[in-house]
């Protein structure tokens, strides 16, 4: 644009100038002094988290800054995850980059592969952090080939939520142990005005819900997988497809909906039980009207559960001593003690074991966040094609919202997604062959 | 602005006009559609999460939660973020009036070699979504002239001084100006800054006006690219600011939010009732009589 103002500007014209002596101006009152190096070591960290939850990450950080005189950290709130993710790939591109950032499940892998974040075993060993005391399938997600490349911090997994006294009711009062269960009482919990379904049994999200996350579990609990680690894609296999089937059912036998806002359904009981995140829980339960229960997914052939979330990574092009800075308070922000504190400020899960021992008045008070604890143990890291291939949660969301919503065959349906899924998967092979 | 135009001196306002009632009702459409999500808003910001969530809706609070508004408020430094905003905003108004006024004059009144090629450059960077030129903005901020002004008020201000949206707006108004008072300036001997400031911006008041408007709300708004380029509290903006009570992870606490966004978009609506005037004002007064 500016040749098109050379001209113009070549007039003699003051106006613009005059403009920009303005923004200058005002500039050299506010503009971000110097980083001066003495004393501690400054570091930065970029943080997504908003409301309530800003507020325990902003006061972590600053009980960091207050626990130690080592490192000085200074907190930077950068938008929700996905915005986070925009921002880290613009400041890379410029070498602005912060020295610690949260990094959610489903990008950290792209940040992976450009060798942006920085390997912390050897970290982690200088620190003597004993890292079978991190809940292994939380710690685990972040390990590549053996390396270690981001901590768990903001964990959660998707939860079963029912309306307690419906439930009562029907004779499960402490929810389906099994999918069988909840199908075999359908009839009793879904009310209907003529043809309109006023109460469902269940409802499932739509895919700008993250979909994907929910139905992930149901899966594994069929039996399926989206897709083993190596990306070879099984969405349209045996297990998988039984999974796809049981959800199409779910809606064509008049049972299930499939809301714009399932917990917004559920709090106002139009639906009888939902699954969600655990991070939703302390607001479900302050919105809920009746008692909420929770409880294990149900099972199909198995148990399923899959973790999400984000957590704690280290930029590779920091110093070495910038890094262990950074890796102070990462190590510090997610030890037992701070762990137990941010799980009860935040409603995430305790990514530590030993965490546990000191929330027993925590639980006591709040069973069910006790439920989504002792769920934990038994959650695994997500597969490889929703977390890994660029848009996979959204390229499986979109095809359970063809099954769900417009009741599509299921095998077509899949075989589609597995396409799409197969061909979004090759520049990332190509880039893990690249890393070697 | 569209009852402007059913003033025919001539109607007889005694008669049922079938046309007249259409045209009311459809404006009584347009008003509902507009009025109902600001009522909304209004109300929401007076309700607890509970009340905004039932279904059938609960049309006005039952007891007002006055407290949401100073919860938004102290959710985070919004005084600072009111103080940012009026100043990267103003700013950047300015510089994008001045730049589009200034390019759109020499395009519609200079010759210039090229000038067709420039003109069809200007429309090509009409067509580059925003969302493209965010990295090599950001790229060019964090190095200019050997300057980071990442984090800085000319940072957030300086890619949005310079669009071809205005300049192609300001030119087809320059355009279709009188010739006879342009050249009779000029036989008076009005040099081309005379020109620009006493004779064609005044007669394109409507455009400019409109186009201020839009620049305003636009920049008042952002929040892609002052997000991407401040990194601390005390330089970001009231769009920034609301999303400090957004949390897409747990439960939205939507009372605040609303709240928030009220006090946010507030000055907005005082200034458009002001200038909504002057658009009217312009296109209603003519320099020349044909």
């Amino acid at each position: 644009m500016t040749t098109i103002n050379r001209r113009t500007m070549l007039k003699g014209t003051a106006a613009t100038a005059a403009g920009l002596t303005v923004a200058s101006k005002a500039s050299k009152t506010f503009a971000a002094p110097a980083v001066i190096q003495s004393g501690p070591t400054k570091i930065v960290y970029w943080g997504s988290f908003a409301d309530s939850l800003g507020v325990a990450e902003k006061q972590l950080c600053d009980n960091f800054n207050a626990a130690q005189t080592d490192v000085e950290l200074e907190y930077q709130y950068q938008g929700t995850y996905e915005e986070t993710a925009q921002k880290l790939t613009a400041a890379v591109a410029a070498r602005q980059t912060p020295d610690v950032s949260l990094v959610s499940d489903v990008w950290w892998f792209k940040f992976y592969l450009n060798n942006v974040l920085a390997p912390l075993n050897d970290l982690i060993a200088a620190n003597n952090i004993d890292t079978t005391d991190y809940v292994d399938s939380l710690f685990n997600e972040g390990v590549r080939n053996g390396e270690s490349y981001w901590i768990p911090m903001a964990r959660s997994t998707p939860l079963f939520y029912f309306n307690k006294e419906l439930y009562t009711e029907v004779g499960l009062p402490d929810g389906p142990e099994t999918w069988d269960d909840l199908v075999a009482v359908t009839d009793q919990l879904v009310t209907k005005d003529g043809d309109t379904i006023t109460r469902s049994a269940f409802a499932h999200p739509n895919s700008a819900s993250y979909v994907a996350w929910l139905f992930q579990p149901v899966v594994w609990q069929n039996l399926g997988a989206y897709s083993d680690a190596d990306f070879n894609i099984q969405i349209n296999q045996e297990g998988a497809v039984k999974a796809g089937n049981f959800y199409r059912d779910s809606v064509v036998n008049g049972w299930a909906t499939t809301p714009d806002d399932p917990e917004s359904d559920f709090v106002n009981g139009y639906t009888a039980s939902l699954m969600a995140s655990t991070g939703s829980l302390a607001g479900i339960l302050a919105e809920s009207p009746f008692e909420v229960g929770t409880a294990f997914l149900p099972q199909a052939e198995a148990f399923g559960c899959c973790t999400g979330g984000a957590g704690l990574a280290i930029l590779a092009d920091k110093s070495a001593e910038q890094q262990a800075a950074a890796f102070q308070f990462v190590s510090w922000a997610t030890a037992p003690e701070q762990t137990a504190w941010w799980s009860e400020n935040t409603g995430y899960m305790p990514v530590r074991k030993s965490a546990v021992d000191g929330m027993t008045d925590f639980f006591a008070e709040n069973p069910n966040f006790k439920t989504a604890v002792d769920q934990l143990p038994q959650t695994q890291a997500q597969d490889a094609a929703r977390v890994f291939i660029p848009n996979g949660d959204q390229i499986i969301g979109k095809g359970l919202e063809r099954i769900t919503v417009n009741q599509e065959e299921v095998q077509p349906v899949f075989d589609d997604v597995a396409q799409t899924l197969e061909e979004e998967a090759e520049p990332v092979l190509e880039a893990l062959a690249a890393l070697g | 602005m569209a009852s402007v135009q059913y003033h025919h001196p001539n109607r007889n306002r005694s008669k049922v006009d079938p046309v007249r009632i259409l045209s009311y009702l459809a404006m009584a459409v347009v008003v509902v559609l507009i009025m109902v999500p600001v009522f909304w808003m209004l109300s929401g910001s007076l309700k607890t999460n509970q009340e905004i969530l039932t279904f059938p809706p609960q049309w006005l609070p039952r007891n007002p939660q006055w407290h949401n508004y100073s919860d938004a408020w102290n959710a985070a430094p919004f005084g600072r973020f009111y103080l940012n905003t009026i100043i990267t905003t103003a700013a950047g108004t300015t510089l994008e009036l001045t730049n589009a006024a200034l390019t759109a004059y020499a395009l519609a009144f200079l010759r210039f070699p090229a000038k067709n090629l420039v003109f069809i450059l200007l429309l090509a960077a009409l067509m580059i979504p925003e969302q493209v030129t965010i990295i090599p903005n950001y790229l060019t901020i964090s190095d200019i002239l050997g300057q980071n002004w990442i984090n800085t008020y000319q940072g957030i201000v300086l890619p949005g001084a310079s669009v071809a949206v205005g300049t192609f707006l300001f030119r087809q108004a320059f355009m279709s100006l009188p010739r006879e008072v342009i050249d009779a300036a000029r036989v008076d001997g009005a040099n081309h800054l005379q020109l620009l400031w006493q004779i064609v911006l005044p007669m394109a008041k409507p455009v400019l006006v409109t186009f201020g408007l839009i620049s305003l709300v636009a920049k008042w708004n952002d929040y892609l690219w002052p997000l991407i380029v401040t990194n601390q509290d005390r330089m970001r903006t009231l769009s920034v600011g609301i999303s400090y009570l957004y949390n897409p992870e747990s439960t939205v606490r939507w009372g605040p939010l609303m709240a928030g966004t009220f006090f946010v978009i507030a000055p907005l609506i005082v200034i458009y009732l002001w200038a909504q005037k002057h658009i009217i004002e312009g296109i209603t007064s003519g320099a020349t009589k044909s």
